[in-house]
């Protein structure tokens, strides 16, 4: 066989290839997108408000705050915090701990003050701030 | 009703010569005379991955891939099924066995050699076998639905996010969310009941395959000559002469 039409029948091949590469793509796309995203809630476009009545001195109220969980606190004196509740060491939630005043990482026992500075145990940072603002007894967080 | 059972063998006999395949693959597949009670630990791993199939669809006729219903669903299979205790603990500790006979059978045939060359893509295919089933141990720890299985889950998908750049987005693909929740268990019960199993079985197919074409290799001690005769430049099958036959002497051997 002369080295053009061997050449031909390559580029042929090639294209074939191509087109295969193309088809399996427009196949696995919509499949991968169809697991990477799952259907999330779309709450009131990433702010969320707690009346302040809501909270009693001391408390605490968890709430999900673009799709992660969120915490807002009322210190004993009356001031506020707004923290992520989800542990800086490997990503389990803390919890209010209302007797002690400071939150617990039921995971590997870390624990943090109301404002979310590490106290002890393994968490390499402190729990992650959130931008709030109080207007008329209601706190509106992010 | 033997003769029965004959004229039956003897129809598939005679169409797919079966008696050539139990007399050249088992009579007449020989081993090393000096091999030792380590390799059957391969035989013991490919029973337990029966047992867990098994297991696996008696506890899916009952279990619910549910949030809320999860727990109260192996709650049930362990309170109130006949034998349903017995049937998810045989699965739970067979997990768990899988796993240590693989850690035996991996660390038997790093002790004697077997791993050498002409057999590295043996060990390739078994090192890939050891990731799958700790996949399908991790997916299926999350399957309960309780404290546990909920934050060891939490923290195993939590460990991708120290990968640079791609990390965060990793453990929102595994956990379906950016938390473990209803997405997470839906993705965890189709990769444990449906696409791991399904991965494990085609490569014990493979590994399998790769025994019989290559032969059994030889202890590196015992009775008698152990060196490896390959020299690197065609395929050989490595043959044991005079060995003992796989069926019956060493698959009745105590």
């Amino acid at each position: 066989m002369d080295k053009s039409k061997r050449k031909f029948i390559n580029i042929c091949l090639g294209g074939v290839a191509a087109l295969a590469a193309t088809a399996f793509a427009a196949v696995t796309y919509p499949v991968f997108r169809y697991y990477l995203i799952p259907p999330t809630d779309k709450n009131s476009g990433g702010k969320t408000s707690v009346p302040l009545n809501e909270i009693a001195l001391g408390d605490a109220k968890f709430f999900e705050f673009n799709g992660v969980a969120a915490v807002l606190v009322r210190k004993q004196d009356g001031s506020l915090a707004a923290l992520s509740a989800v542990c800086p060491h490997l990503g389990c939630i803390v919890q209010w701990e209302k007797d002690r005043q400071d939150f617990l990482c039921p995971c590997h026992a870390g624990y943090f003050t109301a404002d979310g500075a590490v106290i002890s145990g393994p968490p390499p940072r402190a729990l992650a701030k959130i931008p709030f603002s109080l207007a008329n007894g209601v706190v509106t967080i992010g | 009703m033997m003769e029965f059972l004959g004229k039956i063998y003897n129809w598939i006999d005679v169409r797919l010569g079966t008696h050539e395949i139990i007399t050249e693959k088992r009579t007449g597949y020989l081993l090393p005379r000096n091999v030792n009670a380590w390799y059957s630990l391969g035989s013991v791993l490919l029973v337990i991955f029966c047992l867990q199939i098994i297991t696996g669809m008696l506890l899916m006729l009952y279990y619910v891939p549910d949030i809320d219903k999860a727990f109260d669903s192996v709650s049930f299979i362990m309170t109130e099924i006949p034998l349903g205790r017995l049937v998810r603990l045989f699965h739970a500790v067979g997990s768990s066995m899988m796993l240590l006979v693989l850690l035996l059978h991996m660390f038997s045939i790093l002790f004697m050699g077997s791993y050498k060359s002409p057999r590295e893509l043996h060990w390739l295919t078994g090192f890939f076998l050891l990731l799958l089933a700790m996949g399908i141990s991790l997916t299926g720890y999350l399957l309960p639905w309780n404290q546990l299985s909920f934050w060891a889950t939490t923290v195993a998908t939590d460990c991708a996010s120290s990968i640079p750049f791609i990390g965060e987005n990793l453990v929102e693909l595994l956990r379906g969310g950016k938390q473990v929740g209803i997405h997470t268990l839906g993705r965890f019960y189709t990769l444990h009941v449906g696409l791991l199993p399904a991965l494990i079985a085609v490569l014990i197919g493979v590994h399998l395959f790769l025994i019989q074409r290559t032969g059994v290799s030889t202890p590196p001690f015992g009775l008698e000559d152990t060196s490896n005769q390959w020299k690197g430049e065609s395929f050989v099958y490595e043959e044991h002469p005079g060995g003992i036959p796989f069926f019956p002497n060493f698959f009745l051997q105590k």
